[in-house]
């Protein structure tokens, strides 16, 4: 090993890769996730390669195997098994994982967005203006939003997307709004940024390399731990179905239970389980990094071991 | 700290009303249809008069300040179905809310302890294992959760319940049980857990101690089989559908204050205090439980108690998957009926829990940690 550096010589962004790198949650979570992204993609490509002579079979929606009795049981043609109308699992999954995966990213981004906006802008204007967007967040928070989706998806408008942005929107005016003011405060009272203006350095300066190093890491944290609630809320939206059919991981939970009780087959388990461990996976994914992040970014557990 | 108190109370409510409002306005726009057209059908004249008679013509801002001005006198308003809100929310609520509060409670102890356990080991493998399932709970899709607890559990239940000659029950838990649980049940199983635990303390038997949950449940028990009323109480918790919407209500809380419990654990291990109280010889097991735990307990406390409004709306999916009678139930069935004012009022009743809670967390939090004190008006 090389001697270490002096703590000074270390930046800030390179010290943050080397603890985050040390923290086991966060690089699991992050392995899951790449996981996670590569079946959300690898549904076209598989349709133009392993099961492009029988394309019909495999068809997400519509597909059925003749060959066989449903449901059916992992096997060399069908690798997660089919579900009882006969379709194949793994196709309905990947297939089903992208609408999940588009809300996981509107959430974090349009979450992300509105909560640093909010949050910095608070603790930056105070006075009347931060104490009206405390109140609003605090409102937020008591908020249940599952529900609200529920109440919305019966209108049948809202596609994975919307439901990304809305719940986004709830999660940045809420917790993080709260989380980023809270940050933002507590930076700005530091001496190193009456340093940093004694200096001549510019607000846009200030912010840039003061507020939001800061900041951004405990906005990572509220964020991605929103993601998981509104994953399963999806989940639950989907499995409801409630008004107008869109296909996704929580259909194939639902399928799986309500055609066994339909049909009075045995238990799709495959079908289950693949929908089911794909919402919680994913989500623990976005979990795991949250909380993981939260472990790394947190002063007192810089390496001191008594 | 009277005018503090006040002044959080008076805050709290107006927040409450902005929530009110936003609810109002966001299912009023986003319900597809109303219940004139429910009960009209086709027969647009038929609609157009029960529209009249519920006061749906008038323009929105007016309805929503008859509502407000209900609201704020204690009045839900009228069902569209004629009936009052608060009867129909006053049937499911003690269901409810007293599967949240065991669930929550159990939830809470059974991850404090074990989160305080696993910190303090240095195991990696234990360390490794029990996050991975905590996070697993706790990101669990709850519809999945409630139909293999129910396909493995709910046939066994039936046997145990045929066993103990208890019958059907239908409908959600009435009061009377409700009062028992939570003014008797749930005290007499706290205080015969903490006396318990302190005999075993002082007496230095280890093992005992361990028994301090099993035997504060087993309290709950024998504190309502005391009575017919009782009786009725367990017949109703023991209910497959509620047992099983209580586990998984369990299972996902629990994962979470594990988490929590273990991170703030680690945190406070590294602090200059715990070096001085190993200096001077503190036993290791009073430096975990006396020292290092009290600190590190009011983060999760406070965690568990603001994400109150998100774990009642984790409730009410555990529980419409369940089948069992209560606030999810109502939800969904007033959904199906486009009934505005019913949902109104379960998010109206959520919102009003978690401002409770949260205005007790501030006392808790003001009577345990002084640093939390303040003199002035400042929040």
């Amino acid at each position: 090993m090389t001697t270490p550096r002096a703590p000074y010589d270390v930046a800030g962004w390179a010290d943050a890769r080397a603890r985050l790198r040390n923290n086991k949650m966060v690089v699991a979570g992050v392995v899951l996730l790449s996981v996670f992204a590569v079946l959300a993609f690898v549904h076209p490509i598989l349709q133009a390669t392993i099961w492009s002579d029988r394309q019909a079979v495999y068809r997400p929606v519509t597909g059925h195997d003749p060959l066989i009795s449903h449901p059916s049981g992992p096997s060399l043609d069908h690798f997660l098994g089919t579900d009882p109308l006969g379709r194949d699992v793994l196709s309905l999954m990947t297939y089903g994982l992208r609408p999940t995966f588009l809300v996981a990213v509107a959430v974090a981004v349009s979450a992300g967005l509105v909560g640093l906006v909010a949050g910095t802008s608070a603790a930056f204007f105070r006075g009347r203006y931060d104490r009206v967007m405390t109140h609003i967040a605090d409102a937020v928070v008591l908020l249940p939003p599952p529900l609200l989706f529920l109440v919305a998806s019966k209108r049948g408008l809202l596609g994975p997307f919307e439901l990304g942005l809305i719940y986004g929107l709830f999660a940045g005016l809420g917790s993080a709004a709260i989380v980023v003011r809270a940050r933002a405060l507590a930076v700005m009272e530091k001496p190193f940024i009456d340093a940093a203006r004694s200096v001549g350095g510019s607000p846009r300066w200030i912010i840039t390399h003061h507020v939001l190093p800061g900041v951004l890491p405990h906005l990572a944290v509220v964020v991605l731990s929103s993601v998981v609630g509104a994953l399963i809320t999806q989940g639950f939206v989907e499995f409801l179905g409630i008004f107008e059919y869109r296909y996704g991981l929580g259909n194939l939970v639902y399928n799986a239970i309500t055609y066994q009780r339909a049909l009075g087959t045995g238990v799709a388990w495959s079908t289950l389980m693949a929908g089911a461990l794909g919402i919680s996976l994913l989500a623990s994914a976005f979990y795991m990094i949250s909380s993981g992040l939260r472990e790394a970014i947190d002063p007192r557990r810089a390496k001191r071991r008594v | 700290m009277v005018r503090f108190a006040a002044r959080r109370v008076v805050w709290g409510l107006i927040t409450l009303l902005l929530v009110v409002t936003f609810a109002f306005f966001a299912i009023n726009l986003l319900l597809p249809y109303d219940f004139a057209v429910v009960q009209g059908g086709q027969r647009y004249r038929v609609a157009e008069q029960i529209r009249v008679e519920l006061g749906l013509d008038r323009p929105l801002w007016v309805q929503w300040l008859d509502y407000m001005w209900h609201f704020v006198r204690g009045d839900l308003g009228q069902s569209f179905d004629g009936s009052r809100v608060w009867s129909h929310l006053w049937a499911v609520l003690p269901a409810t809310v007293t599967l949240f509060a065991v669930g929550g409670i159990i939830a809470y102890l059974l991850g404090e302890w074990f989160g305080r356990l696993v910190a303090w080991s240095r195991s990696r493998i234990l360390g490794a294992t029990s996050s991975t399932v905590s996070v697993l709970f706790y990101s669990a899709f709850p519809p999945w959760l409630v139909f293999v607890l129910l396909y493995f559990g709910a046939n066994r239940l039936y046997g145990v319940r045929s066993w103990f000659g208890m019958g059907p029950v239908g409908g959600p838990m009435p009061l009377g049980p409700v009062v028992g649980v939570l003014a008797v049940g749930l005290p007499v199983a706290f205080i015969a857990g903490i006396v318990l635990r302190s005999w075993a303390r002082r007496h230095q038997r280890r093992v005992l101690g361990l028994l301090a949950i099993p035997v504060g449940l087993g309290g709950l028990v024998v504190g309502l089989l005391a009575s017919g009323v009782w009786a009725e109480a367990i017949n109703r918790l023991l209910w497959p559908g509620a047992v099983v919407a209580a586990v998984a209500l369990i299972l996902i809380a629990f994962g979470e204050s594990m988490l929590v419990m273990r991170a703030g654990l680690t945190a406070e291990m590294t602090e200059d205090y715990v070096f001085t109280a190993r200096a001077k010889g503190v036993p290791e097991r009073l430096i975990r439980d006396r020292h290092v735990a009290v600190n590190a307990t009011l983060p999760v406390i406070s965690r568990l108690f603001t994400s109150v409004p998100y774990l009642l709306g984790g409730l009410v999916i555990i529980e419409s998957a369940a089948g069992t009678p209560g606030l999810g139930s109502l939800f969904l069935a007033s959904i199906e009926m486009g009934d505005v004012p019913i949902i109104l009022g379960i998010i109206a009743v959520i919102g009003l829990i978690g401002l409770v809670m949260r205005l007790a967390l501030d006392a808790v939090q003001a009577a345990i940690d002084p640093r939390v004190r303040t003199d002035g008006g400042r929040p």
